[in-house]
Protein backbone atom coordinates (compact mmCIF):
# COMPACT_ATOMS: atom_id res chain seq x y z
CA UNK A 1 0.00 0.00 0.00
CA UNK A 2 2.80 2.49 0.96
CA UNK A 3 5.11 1.62 -1.33
CA UNK A 4 2.27 2.13 -4.30
CA UNK A 5 1.80 5.46 -3.02
CA UNK A 6 5.31 6.41 -2.55
CA UNK A 7 4.98 5.62 -6.30
CA UNK A 8 1.99 6.90 -7.94
CA UNK A 9 3.63 10.36 -5.94
CA UNK A 10 6.76 9.51 -7.81
CA UNK A 11 4.58 9.58 -11.38
CA UNK A 12 2.64 12.12 -10.15
CA UNK A 13 5.39 14.40 -9.36
CA UNK A 14 7.16 13.48 -12.59
CA UNK A 15 4.27 14.10 -14.22
CA UNK A 16 3.77 17.66 -13.04
CA UNK A 17 7.26 18.99 -13.96
CA UNK A 18 6.81 17.64 -17.33
CA UNK A 19 3.45 19.82 -17.92
CA UNK A 20 5.83 22.27 -16.10
CA UNK A 21 7.95 22.15 -18.75
CA UNK A 22 5.52 21.76 -21.34
CA UNK A 23 4.41 24.88 -20.39
CA UNK A 24 7.27 27.20 -20.14
CA UNK A 25 8.36 25.60 -23.71
CA UNK A 26 4.77 26.94 -25.14
CA UNK A 27 5.27 30.10 -22.91
CA UNK A 28 8.76 30.83 -24.47
CA UNK A 29 7.43 29.80 -28.07
CA UNK A 30 4.37 32.49 -27.85
CA UNK A 31 6.90 35.16 -26.18
CA UNK A 32 9.63 34.96 -28.99
CA UNK A 33 8.29 32.94 -32.37
CA UNK A 34 6.71 35.53 -34.06
CA UNK A 35 9.81 37.44 -33.75
CA UNK A 36 11.89 34.28 -35.20
CA UNK A 37 9.38 33.92 -38.16
CA UNK A 38 9.80 37.53 -39.13
CA UNK A 39 13.33 36.44 -38.90
CA UNK A 40 12.90 33.46 -40.80
CA UNK A 41 10.78 35.38 -43.08
CA UNK A 42 13.35 37.72 -43.98
CA UNK A 43 15.74 35.29 -45.28
CA UNK A 44 13.40 33.59 -47.59
CA UNK A 45 13.21 33.99 -51.66
CA UNK A 46 9.66 35.09 -52.30
CA UNK A 47 8.79 32.01 -53.20
CA UNK A 48 9.38 30.31 -49.79
CA UNK A 49 7.25 32.93 -47.94
CA UNK A 50 4.23 32.47 -49.95
CA UNK A 51 3.86 28.90 -49.50
CA UNK A 52 0.43 27.73 -48.26
CA UNK A 53 2.11 25.63 -46.07
CA UNK A 54 4.75 27.22 -44.03
CA UNK A 55 8.34 26.48 -44.89
CA UNK A 56 11.27 26.30 -42.04
CA UNK A 57 13.58 24.77 -43.92
CA UNK A 58 14.82 26.55 -46.80
CA UNK A 59 18.05 27.95 -49.08
CA UNK A 60 18.31 31.13 -46.83
CA UNK A 61 19.31 34.41 -48.90
CA UNK A 62 20.38 38.06 -47.71
CA UNK A 63 18.77 39.22 -50.89
CA UNK A 64 16.02 41.11 -49.09
CA UNK A 65 18.74 42.73 -46.93
CA UNK A 66 20.57 43.64 -49.83
CA UNK A 67 17.57 44.91 -51.28
CA UNK A 68 16.40 47.10 -48.09
CA UNK A 69 20.06 49.14 -47.87
CA UNK A 70 19.45 49.81 -51.62
CA UNK A 71 15.93 51.39 -51.34
CA UNK A 72 16.81 55.26 -51.06
CA UNK A 73 14.10 55.62 -48.78
CA UNK A 74 15.06 53.08 -46.10
CA UNK A 75 18.41 54.41 -46.47
CA UNK A 76 17.37 58.30 -45.58
CA UNK A 77 15.12 56.87 -43.31
CA UNK A 78 17.77 55.37 -41.08
CA UNK A 79 19.72 58.67 -41.42
CA UNK A 80 16.75 60.52 -40.35
CA UNK A 81 15.64 57.79 -37.82
CA UNK A 82 19.62 58.17 -35.95
CA UNK A 83 20.03 61.51 -36.02
CA UNK A 84 16.56 62.85 -35.13
CA UNK A 85 16.44 60.10 -31.88
CA UNK A 86 20.23 60.83 -31.47
CA UNK A 87 19.96 64.34 -31.25
CA UNK A 88 16.41 64.43 -28.97
CA UNK A 89 17.85 61.93 -26.65
CA UNK A 90 21.46 63.36 -26.57
CA UNK A 91 19.66 67.20 -25.51
CA UNK A 92 17.13 65.38 -23.82
CA UNK A 93 19.76 63.72 -21.28
CA UNK A 94 21.76 67.09 -21.27
CA UNK A 95 19.23 68.79 -19.84
CA UNK A 96 16.86 66.29 -18.13
CA UNK A 97 19.55 64.32 -15.72
CA UNK A 98 20.73 67.58 -13.98
CA UNK A 99 16.93 68.40 -13.70
CA UNK A 100 16.28 65.28 -12.35
CA UNK A 101 19.09 65.83 -9.48
CA UNK A 102 17.88 69.28 -8.66
CA UNK A 103 14.18 67.79 -8.20
CA UNK A 104 15.59 64.77 -6.23
CA UNK A 105 17.82 67.04 -4.32
CA UNK A 106 16.79 70.45 -3.45
CA UNK A 107 12.79 70.44 -4.24
CA UNK A 108 11.75 68.86 -0.82
CA UNK A 109 8.24 71.12 -0.93
CA UNK A 110 7.57 70.87 -4.37
CA UNK A 111 8.93 67.81 -5.32
CA UNK A 112 5.07 66.11 -5.94
CA UNK A 113 3.99 69.05 -8.40
CA UNK A 114 6.97 68.84 -10.45
CA UNK A 115 7.12 64.72 -10.85
CA UNK A 116 3.14 65.30 -11.65
CA UNK A 117 4.00 67.68 -14.00
CA UNK A 118 6.63 65.95 -15.80
CA UNK A 119 4.25 62.90 -15.58
CA UNK A 120 1.40 64.45 -16.77
CA UNK A 121 3.12 65.28 -19.98
CA UNK A 122 3.06 61.43 -20.86
CA UNK A 123 -0.66 61.82 -20.58
CA UNK A 124 -1.24 64.13 -23.62
CA UNK A 125 -2.60 62.28 -26.33
CA UNK A 126 0.19 61.80 -28.81
CA UNK A 127 -2.71 62.76 -31.91
CA UNK A 128 -3.51 66.15 -29.85
CA UNK A 129 0.03 67.33 -29.90
CA UNK A 130 0.54 65.99 -33.38
CA UNK A 131 -2.08 67.73 -35.25
CA UNK A 132 -1.88 71.81 -34.03
CA UNK A 133 2.25 71.13 -34.17
CA UNK A 134 1.22 69.92 -37.49
CA UNK A 135 -0.51 73.47 -38.50
CA UNK A 136 2.18 75.03 -36.34
CA UNK A 137 4.90 73.85 -38.44
CA UNK A 138 3.43 74.55 -41.43
CA UNK A 139 2.75 77.96 -40.78
CA UNK A 140 6.09 78.45 -39.47
CA UNK A 141 7.72 76.68 -42.52
CA UNK A 142 9.45 73.94 -40.88
CA UNK A 143 7.07 71.67 -41.53
CA UNK A 144 9.14 68.03 -42.79
CA UNK A 145 12.03 68.55 -41.21
CA UNK A 146 14.39 67.12 -38.84
CA UNK A 147 14.61 70.13 -36.80
CA UNK A 148 11.17 70.71 -35.76
CA UNK A 149 10.62 66.28 -35.22
CA UNK A 150 13.48 66.71 -32.41
CA UNK A 151 12.13 69.65 -30.86
CA UNK A 152 8.92 67.12 -30.93
CA UNK A 153 10.58 64.49 -29.55
CA UNK A 154 12.30 66.67 -26.83
CA UNK A 155 9.09 66.45 -24.89
CA UNK A 156 8.81 62.74 -25.09
CA UNK A 157 12.46 62.20 -24.00
CA UNK A 158 13.02 65.33 -21.76
CA UNK A 159 10.40 64.23 -19.37
CA UNK A 160 10.95 60.25 -19.57
CA UNK A 161 14.58 61.18 -18.75
CA UNK A 162 13.47 63.36 -15.41
CA UNK A 163 10.69 60.91 -14.92
CA UNK A 164 13.40 57.83 -13.96
CA UNK A 165 16.45 59.88 -13.42
CA UNK A 166 14.45 61.12 -9.83
CA UNK A 167 14.25 57.99 -7.76
CA UNK A 168 18.35 57.01 -9.24
CA UNK A 169 19.36 60.47 -7.80
CA UNK A 170 16.94 60.04 -4.43
CA UNK A 171 18.79 56.37 -4.13
CA UNK A 172 22.22 57.79 -3.98
CA UNK A 173 23.40 57.69 -0.32
CA UNK A 174 22.70 60.89 1.14
CA UNK A 175 25.98 60.16 3.42
CA UNK A 176 28.14 60.10 0.59
CA UNK A 177 27.30 63.69 -0.53
CA UNK A 178 27.62 65.07 2.84
CA UNK A 179 31.30 63.88 3.48
CA UNK A 180 32.12 65.09 0.78
CA UNK A 181 30.92 68.77 1.25
CA UNK A 182 32.35 68.52 4.46
CA UNK A 183 35.76 67.60 2.57
CA UNK A 184 35.17 71.30 0.49
CA UNK A 185 33.15 69.89 -2.13
CA UNK A 186 30.84 72.55 -3.92
CA UNK A 187 27.63 71.67 -4.62
CA UNK A 188 28.42 71.16 -8.47
CA UNK A 189 31.05 68.78 -7.84
CA UNK A 190 29.47 66.96 -5.30
CA UNK A 191 26.65 66.37 -8.25
CA UNK A 192 29.28 65.58 -11.13
CA UNK A 193 31.66 63.82 -9.15
CA UNK A 194 29.93 62.15 -6.53
CA UNK A 195 26.40 61.36 -6.98
CA UNK A 196 26.19 61.21 -11.24
CA UNK A 197 29.25 58.10 -11.20
CA UNK A 198 27.15 56.09 -8.45
CA UNK A 199 23.99 56.86 -10.18
CA UNK A 200 25.15 56.21 -13.48
CA UNK A 201 23.67 52.88 -14.19
CA UNK A 202 20.41 53.28 -13.78
CA UNK A 203 20.89 56.71 -15.37
CA UNK A 204 21.90 55.29 -18.48
CA UNK A 205 19.27 53.05 -18.37
CA UNK A 206 16.52 55.76 -18.37
CA UNK A 207 18.20 57.40 -21.36
CA UNK A 208 18.15 54.15 -23.10
CA UNK A 209 14.78 54.04 -22.30
CA UNK A 210 13.90 57.28 -23.57
CA UNK A 211 15.65 56.21 -26.99
CA UNK A 212 13.41 52.87 -27.24
CA UNK A 213 10.26 55.46 -26.99
CA UNK A 214 10.76 57.54 -29.68
CA UNK A 215 13.18 55.12 -32.20
CA UNK A 216 9.77 53.24 -31.76
CA UNK A 217 7.22 55.82 -32.07
CA UNK A 218 5.21 56.56 -35.22
CA UNK A 219 2.44 58.65 -35.00
CA UNK A 220 3.93 61.66 -34.17
CA UNK A 221 6.42 61.05 -37.30
CA UNK A 222 3.91 60.00 -40.00
CA UNK A 223 2.02 63.47 -38.54
CA UNK A 224 4.61 65.39 -38.74
CA UNK A 225 6.87 64.42 -41.96
CA UNK A 226 6.01 63.56 -45.22
CA UNK A 227 9.57 62.66 -47.24
CA UNK A 228 12.28 64.86 -46.28
CA UNK A 229 12.71 63.95 -42.24
CA UNK A 230 10.38 60.67 -42.77
CA UNK A 231 12.16 58.42 -39.87
CA UNK A 232 12.19 54.70 -40.37
CA UNK A 233 8.93 53.78 -38.60
CA UNK A 234 7.41 55.91 -40.98
CA UNK A 235 8.62 53.89 -44.35
CA UNK A 236 7.87 50.64 -42.58
CA UNK A 237 4.68 51.38 -42.20
CA UNK A 238 3.86 52.08 -45.78
CA UNK A 239 5.53 49.35 -46.74
CA UNK A 240 3.64 46.83 -44.44
CA UNK A 241 0.10 48.71 -45.75
CA UNK A 242 1.17 48.47 -49.65
CA UNK A 243 -1.93 47.07 -51.79
CA UNK A 244 -1.20 44.26 -54.28
CA UNK A 245 1.97 43.08 -55.31
CA UNK A 246 4.24 43.22 -51.40
CA UNK A 247 7.58 41.80 -51.75
CA UNK A 248 7.41 39.96 -48.39
CA UNK A 249 10.92 39.39 -48.00
CA UNK A 250 11.63 43.05 -47.87
CA UNK A 251 9.46 43.85 -45.68
CA UNK A 252 10.28 41.28 -43.25
CA UNK A 253 13.99 41.86 -43.60
CA UNK A 254 12.53 46.16 -42.53
CA UNK A 255 10.75 45.40 -39.80
CA UNK A 256 13.59 43.31 -38.42
CA UNK A 257 15.86 46.19 -39.61
CA UNK A 258 13.86 48.58 -37.42
CA UNK A 259 13.35 46.35 -34.32
CA UNK A 260 16.86 45.30 -34.16
CA UNK A 261 18.50 48.16 -32.47
CA UNK A 262 15.59 48.33 -29.11
CA UNK A 263 16.92 44.24 -29.17
CA UNK A 264 20.51 45.20 -28.66
CA UNK A 265 19.71 47.12 -25.44
CA UNK A 266 17.81 44.13 -23.83
CA UNK A 267 20.10 43.43 -21.05
CA UNK A 268 20.60 47.35 -20.01
CA UNK A 269 16.94 47.58 -19.81
CA UNK A 270 15.85 44.47 -18.21
CA UNK A 271 18.99 45.57 -15.62
CA UNK A 272 16.63 49.24 -15.17
CA UNK A 273 13.96 46.83 -14.38
CA UNK A 274 15.66 45.60 -11.54
CA UNK A 275 17.05 48.44 -10.10
CA UNK A 276 13.57 50.52 -10.31
CA UNK A 277 12.19 47.36 -8.59
CA UNK A 278 14.58 46.11 -6.09
CA UNK A 279 14.20 49.28 -3.80
CA UNK A 280 10.93 49.82 -3.59
CA UNK B 1 22.05 69.38 2.20
CA UNK B 2 20.85 71.92 3.95
CA UNK B 3 24.57 73.69 3.99
CA UNK B 4 23.85 74.16 -0.16
CA UNK B 5 20.85 76.33 0.92
CA UNK B 6 21.91 79.59 -0.89
CA UNK B 7 23.75 77.08 -4.20
CA UNK B 8 22.45 79.06 -7.43
CA UNK B 9 21.85 74.76 -8.61
CA UNK B 10 18.34 73.86 -8.58
CA UNK B 11 18.02 77.28 -10.37
CA UNK B 12 21.03 76.48 -13.22
CA UNK B 13 19.70 73.20 -13.75
CA UNK B 14 15.94 73.47 -13.10
CA UNK B 15 14.74 76.42 -14.94
CA UNK B 16 15.77 75.74 -18.45
CA UNK B 17 14.38 71.80 -18.76
CA UNK B 18 11.37 73.21 -16.96
CA UNK B 19 10.87 76.00 -19.25
CA UNK B 20 11.06 74.05 -22.44
CA UNK B 21 8.62 71.51 -20.99
CA UNK B 22 5.98 74.03 -20.26
CA UNK B 23 6.69 75.88 -23.42
CA UNK B 24 6.39 72.41 -25.09
CA UNK B 25 3.49 71.66 -23.87
CA UNK B 26 1.85 74.79 -24.02
CA UNK B 27 2.08 75.51 -27.29
CA UNK B 28 0.13 72.43 -28.89
CA UNK B 29 -2.54 72.25 -25.83
CA UNK B 30 -3.20 76.48 -27.06
CA UNK B 31 -3.16 75.63 -30.14
CA UNK B 32 -5.55 72.86 -30.35
CA UNK B 33 -7.73 75.07 -28.16
CA UNK B 34 -7.50 77.61 -30.93
CA UNK B 35 -7.59 75.87 -34.10
CA UNK B 36 -10.73 73.76 -32.67
CA UNK B 37 -12.65 77.11 -32.35
CA UNK B 38 -11.72 78.31 -36.07
CA UNK B 39 -12.00 76.61 -39.39
CA UNK B 40 -8.57 76.11 -40.80
CA UNK B 41 -8.23 73.36 -43.52
CA UNK B 42 -4.75 71.66 -44.05
CA UNK B 43 -4.28 73.20 -47.55
CA UNK B 44 -5.64 77.01 -46.84
CA UNK B 45 -3.86 79.37 -44.73
CA UNK B 46 -7.11 81.66 -44.02
CA UNK B 47 -9.42 80.58 -41.79
CA UNK B 48 -12.02 82.45 -39.11
CA UNK B 49 -13.60 81.97 -35.92
CA UNK B 50 -16.57 79.52 -35.92
CA UNK B 51 -16.80 79.36 -32.31
CA UNK B 52 -18.48 75.73 -31.08
CA UNK B 53 -19.44 74.96 -34.35
CA UNK B 54 -16.54 72.12 -34.43
CA UNK B 55 -17.68 70.85 -31.13
CA UNK B 56 -21.49 70.31 -32.27
CA UNK B 57 -20.61 68.86 -35.27
CA UNK B 58 -19.06 66.21 -33.14
CA UNK B 59 -22.09 65.63 -31.18
CA UNK B 60 -24.15 64.83 -33.94
CA UNK B 61 -21.67 62.65 -35.64
CA UNK B 62 -22.28 59.04 -35.34
CA UNK B 63 -18.61 58.07 -36.36
CA UNK B 64 -17.40 59.79 -33.57
CA UNK B 65 -19.54 58.25 -31.01
CA UNK B 66 -18.71 55.33 -32.94
CA UNK B 67 -14.58 55.71 -31.86
CA UNK B 68 -15.79 56.94 -28.47
CA UNK B 69 -16.97 53.36 -28.40
CA UNK B 70 -14.17 51.16 -29.86
CA UNK B 71 -12.08 53.12 -28.02
CA UNK B 72 -13.97 52.16 -24.35
CA UNK B 73 -13.90 48.62 -25.39
CA UNK B 74 -9.81 48.96 -26.56
CA UNK B 75 -9.27 50.09 -23.06
CA UNK B 76 -11.52 47.84 -21.26
CA UNK B 77 -10.09 44.55 -23.62
CA UNK B 78 -6.30 45.84 -23.83
CA UNK B 79 -6.08 47.00 -19.89
CA UNK B 80 -7.66 43.78 -18.29
CA UNK B 81 -6.15 41.51 -20.77
CA UNK B 82 -2.76 42.78 -19.64
CA UNK B 83 -3.13 42.31 -16.15
CA UNK B 84 -5.16 39.12 -15.87
CA UNK B 85 -2.16 37.58 -18.09
CA UNK B 86 0.41 39.07 -16.10
CA UNK B 87 -0.58 38.67 -13.17
CA UNK B 88 -1.81 34.88 -14.07
CA UNK B 89 1.72 34.35 -15.38
CA UNK B 90 3.65 35.62 -12.61
CA UNK B 91 2.13 33.22 -9.86
CA UNK B 92 2.58 30.62 -11.87
CA UNK B 93 6.06 30.96 -12.51
CA UNK B 94 6.59 32.44 -8.94
CA UNK B 95 5.26 29.15 -8.02
CA UNK B 96 6.99 27.05 -10.16
CA UNK B 97 10.36 28.15 -11.66
CA UNK B 98 13.58 28.50 -9.89
CA UNK B 99 15.09 32.18 -9.21
CA UNK B 100 17.53 31.15 -12.10
CA UNK B 101 14.93 30.05 -14.25
CA UNK B 102 13.36 33.31 -13.86
CA UNK B 103 16.25 35.62 -14.74
CA UNK B 104 16.87 33.88 -17.92
CA UNK B 105 12.97 34.44 -18.75
CA UNK B 106 12.37 38.07 -17.38
CA UNK B 107 14.85 38.34 -20.53
CA UNK B 108 13.25 36.44 -23.00
CA UNK B 109 9.71 37.99 -22.05
CA UNK B 110 10.64 41.73 -22.51
CA UNK B 111 11.59 41.47 -25.99
CA UNK B 112 8.05 41.37 -26.91
CA UNK B 113 7.22 44.82 -25.43
CA UNK B 114 10.29 46.59 -27.18
CA UNK B 115 9.90 45.63 -30.50
CA UNK B 116 8.33 48.76 -32.43
CA UNK B 117 4.95 48.80 -32.79
CA UNK B 118 5.49 48.75 -36.31
CA UNK B 119 6.73 45.91 -36.46
CA UNK B 120 5.19 43.73 -33.44
CA UNK B 121 1.82 45.14 -35.91
CA UNK B 122 3.74 44.02 -39.04
CA UNK B 123 4.92 40.18 -37.84
CA UNK B 124 1.47 39.77 -36.39
CA UNK B 125 -0.32 41.09 -39.34
CA UNK B 126 1.49 38.09 -41.62
CA UNK B 127 1.21 35.57 -39.35
CA UNK B 128 -3.42 36.61 -38.89
CA UNK B 129 -3.31 36.51 -42.55
CA UNK B 130 -5.96 33.81 -44.02
CA UNK B 131 -4.06 32.46 -47.14
CA UNK B 132 -0.18 32.97 -46.02
CA UNK B 133 -0.43 32.78 -42.04
CA UNK B 134 0.74 30.32 -40.17
CA UNK B 135 -2.14 31.00 -37.68
CA UNK B 136 -4.53 29.96 -40.10
CA UNK B 137 -2.40 27.27 -41.18
CA UNK B 138 -2.26 25.96 -37.19
CA UNK B 139 -5.73 26.39 -36.86
CA UNK B 140 -6.41 24.51 -40.37
CA UNK B 141 -5.36 21.22 -37.24
CA UNK B 142 -8.39 21.86 -35.78
CA UNK B 143 -10.39 22.29 -38.42
CA UNK B 144 -10.97 26.03 -38.36
CA UNK B 145 -9.35 27.26 -41.58
CA UNK B 146 -8.82 30.43 -42.71
CA UNK B 147 -10.47 32.51 -40.60
CA UNK B 148 -9.71 36.28 -41.60
CA UNK B 149 -8.94 37.50 -38.32
CA UNK B 150 -8.12 41.16 -39.81
CA UNK B 151 -11.02 41.56 -41.75
CA UNK B 152 -14.14 40.25 -40.16
CA UNK B 153 -15.34 43.06 -38.29
CA UNK B 154 -16.49 40.98 -35.04
CA UNK B 155 -13.22 39.69 -34.28
CA UNK B 156 -10.32 42.73 -35.70
CA UNK B 157 -10.38 44.22 -32.72
CA UNK B 158 -9.73 41.11 -30.82
CA UNK B 159 -7.27 40.41 -32.55
CA UNK B 160 -5.43 43.36 -32.74
CA UNK B 161 -5.64 43.54 -29.04
CA UNK B 162 -4.41 40.06 -28.82
CA UNK B 163 -1.24 41.63 -30.09
CA UNK B 164 -1.05 44.01 -27.86
CA UNK B 165 -1.72 41.99 -24.51
CA UNK B 166 0.97 39.72 -26.48
CA UNK B 167 3.60 42.76 -25.80
CA UNK B 168 2.15 43.82 -22.76
CA UNK B 169 0.78 40.99 -20.68
CA UNK B 170 3.73 39.04 -21.15
CA UNK B 171 6.31 42.47 -19.61
CA UNK B 172 3.64 42.38 -16.79
CA UNK B 173 4.40 39.29 -16.08
CA UNK B 174 8.32 39.82 -15.61
CA UNK B 175 7.20 42.96 -13.37
CA UNK B 176 4.72 41.18 -11.22
CA UNK B 177 7.02 37.89 -10.70
CA UNK B 178 10.09 40.88 -9.64
CA UNK B 179 7.48 42.02 -6.98
CA UNK B 180 6.17 38.79 -5.76
CA UNK B 181 10.27 38.16 -5.27
CA UNK B 182 10.63 41.17 -3.08
CA UNK B 183 7.63 40.19 -1.03
CA UNK B 184 8.63 39.01 3.01
CA UNK B 185 8.22 35.27 3.21
CA UNK B 186 7.12 35.39 6.42
CA UNK B 187 3.65 35.71 5.84
CA UNK B 188 2.94 33.73 2.75
CA UNK B 189 4.58 30.58 4.94
CA UNK B 190 2.03 31.79 7.43
CA UNK B 191 -0.57 31.62 4.66
CA UNK B 192 0.23 28.56 3.60
CA UNK B 193 -0.31 26.64 7.11
CA UNK B 194 -3.88 28.82 6.98
CA UNK B 195 -5.17 27.94 3.24
CA UNK B 196 -5.01 24.58 1.67
CA UNK B 197 -5.17 25.82 -1.95
CA UNK B 198 -2.16 28.11 -3.38
CA UNK B 199 -4.48 30.44 -5.23
CA UNK B 200 -6.24 31.29 -1.83
CA UNK B 201 -2.85 32.59 -0.76
CA UNK B 202 -1.96 34.82 -3.45
CA UNK B 203 -5.40 35.88 -3.61
CA UNK B 204 -6.15 36.37 0.25
CA UNK B 205 -2.50 37.82 1.14
CA UNK B 206 0.42 38.13 -1.70
CA UNK B 207 -1.55 40.52 -4.26
CA UNK B 208 -3.34 42.61 -1.73
CA UNK B 209 0.04 43.12 -0.58
CA UNK B 210 0.77 44.87 -3.91
CA UNK B 211 -2.36 46.51 -4.31
CA UNK B 212 0.10 50.11 -4.26
CA UNK B 213 2.29 48.81 -7.06
CA UNK B 214 -0.71 46.74 -9.41
CA UNK B 215 -2.66 50.24 -9.07
CA UNK B 216 0.47 51.63 -10.86
CA UNK B 217 0.82 49.29 -13.33
CA UNK B 218 -3.30 49.76 -14.15
CA UNK B 219 -2.77 53.27 -14.14
CA UNK B 220 0.64 52.93 -16.53
CA UNK B 221 -1.34 50.80 -18.77
CA UNK B 222 -4.39 52.38 -19.00
CA UNK B 223 -2.36 55.35 -20.42
CA UNK B 224 -0.13 53.20 -22.76
CA UNK B 225 -3.44 51.88 -23.80
CA UNK B 226 -4.12 55.34 -25.27
CA UNK B 227 -1.32 55.32 -27.46
CA UNK B 228 -2.07 52.54 -29.50
CA UNK B 229 -2.21 54.49 -33.03
CA UNK B 230 0.34 52.70 -35.08
CA UNK B 231 -0.50 48.65 -33.91
CA UNK B 232 -3.92 49.63 -35.49
CA UNK B 233 -2.55 52.15 -38.08
CA UNK B 234 -0.46 49.10 -39.46
CA UNK B 235 -2.88 45.92 -39.08
CA UNK B 236 -6.28 47.50 -39.94
CA UNK B 237 -6.37 51.02 -40.60
CA UNK B 238 -9.16 51.52 -38.66
CA UNK B 239 -11.58 48.70 -40.78
CA UNK B 240 -12.69 46.80 -42.21
CA UNK B 241 -15.24 49.73 -42.20
CA UNK B 242 -14.79 51.42 -38.73
CA UNK B 243 -14.94 48.55 -36.40
CA UNK B 244 -11.18 49.33 -35.25
CA UNK B 245 -11.41 53.00 -35.62
CA UNK B 246 -10.41 54.36 -31.98
CA UNK B 247 -10.08 58.25 -31.21
CA UNK B 248 -7.00 58.56 -32.50
CA UNK B 249 -7.37 56.84 -35.48
CA UNK B 250 -10.04 58.93 -36.43
CA UNK B 251 -8.52 62.29 -35.51
CA UNK B 252 -6.19 61.40 -37.34
CA UNK B 253 -8.16 60.51 -40.41
CA UNK B 254 -9.89 63.34 -40.23
CA UNK B 255 -7.19 65.76 -39.85
CA UNK B 256 -4.55 64.64 -41.89
CA UNK B 257 -6.05 61.83 -44.05
CA UNK B 258 -8.10 62.63 -47.43
CA UNK B 259 -10.17 65.48 -45.59
CA UNK B 260 -7.91 67.49 -43.90
CA UNK B 261 -10.20 69.48 -41.86
CA UNK B 262 -7.56 69.76 -39.27
CA UNK B 263 -10.05 71.91 -37.05
CA UNK B 264 -12.61 69.36 -37.04
CA UNK B 265 -9.65 67.03 -35.84
CA UNK B 266 -8.43 69.62 -33.23
CA UNK B 267 -12.17 69.70 -31.93
CA UNK B 268 -11.60 66.03 -31.24
CA UNK B 269 -8.45 66.53 -29.82
CA UNK B 270 -9.24 69.06 -27.20
CA UNK B 271 -11.84 66.76 -25.92
CA UNK B 272 -9.35 63.97 -25.39
CA UNK B 273 -7.32 66.18 -23.60
CA UNK B 274 -10.00 67.19 -21.30
CA UNK B 275 -10.69 63.61 -20.82
CA UNK B 276 -7.36 62.24 -20.39
CA UNK B 277 -6.32 64.87 -17.95
CA UNK B 278 -9.33 64.58 -15.94
CA UNK B 279 -9.01 60.87 -15.79
CA UNK B 280 -5.35 60.77 -14.96
CA UNK B 281 -5.78 63.58 -11.77
CA UNK B 282 -8.57 61.75 -10.87
CA UNK B 283 -7.19 58.33 -10.61
CA UNK B 284 -3.35 60.24 -9.58
CA UNK B 285 -5.31 61.45 -6.60
CA UNK B 286 -7.05 57.53 -5.77
CA UNK B 287 -3.37 56.15 -6.37
CA UNK B 288 -1.82 58.05 -3.56
CA UNK B 289 -4.19 57.39 -1.45
CA UNK B 290 -4.15 53.55 -2.41
CA UNK B 291 -0.55 53.62 -2.14
CA UNK B 292 -0.58 54.16 1.23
Amino acid sequence: MIHKNVARGKLAGRLSRTIGWLGLTLLVTVALFPVLWALLNSLKELMDIVSPTPRFLFRPTLDNYRQVLHTPEVLSGLYNSILVVGVAVGLGALLGVPAAYAIARYLFRRRDDVQFFVLSLRFLPPVAVAIPLMAIWIDLGVYDTRFSLIVTYLLTTLSTIIWLSIPAFQRVPREIEEAATIDGYGPYAVFWRIALPIASKTLLGGVVFSFVLVWNELMMALTLTSQQAATLPVIAATFTSMGQEVPWGVVNASTVLLALPPLVFLGLLSQLLNSMLKHR
Amino acid sequence: MNKHHGSSLPYVFLLPPLLILAVLALVPTVGAIYLALRDRMLQYADSHFVWFENFSRLAADRRFLNAIKVSAQWEAVTVLGTLVVGVLLAVWLFEKTSPRTRNLLSVLLIIPVLLPRVSAAFLWKFMFSPLLGIVSWLLGFVGLGNVAFLSDPALALLAVAFVDVWQWGLFFAVIVLKLLETLPPEPLEAARIDYARSWEVYALVALPMLRAPLVSLALIKMIESLRSFDLIYVMTKGGPGIATETLDMYAYSQGIGLSGDISYASAMAVLMMVLTTALFTIIWKRAKKWQE
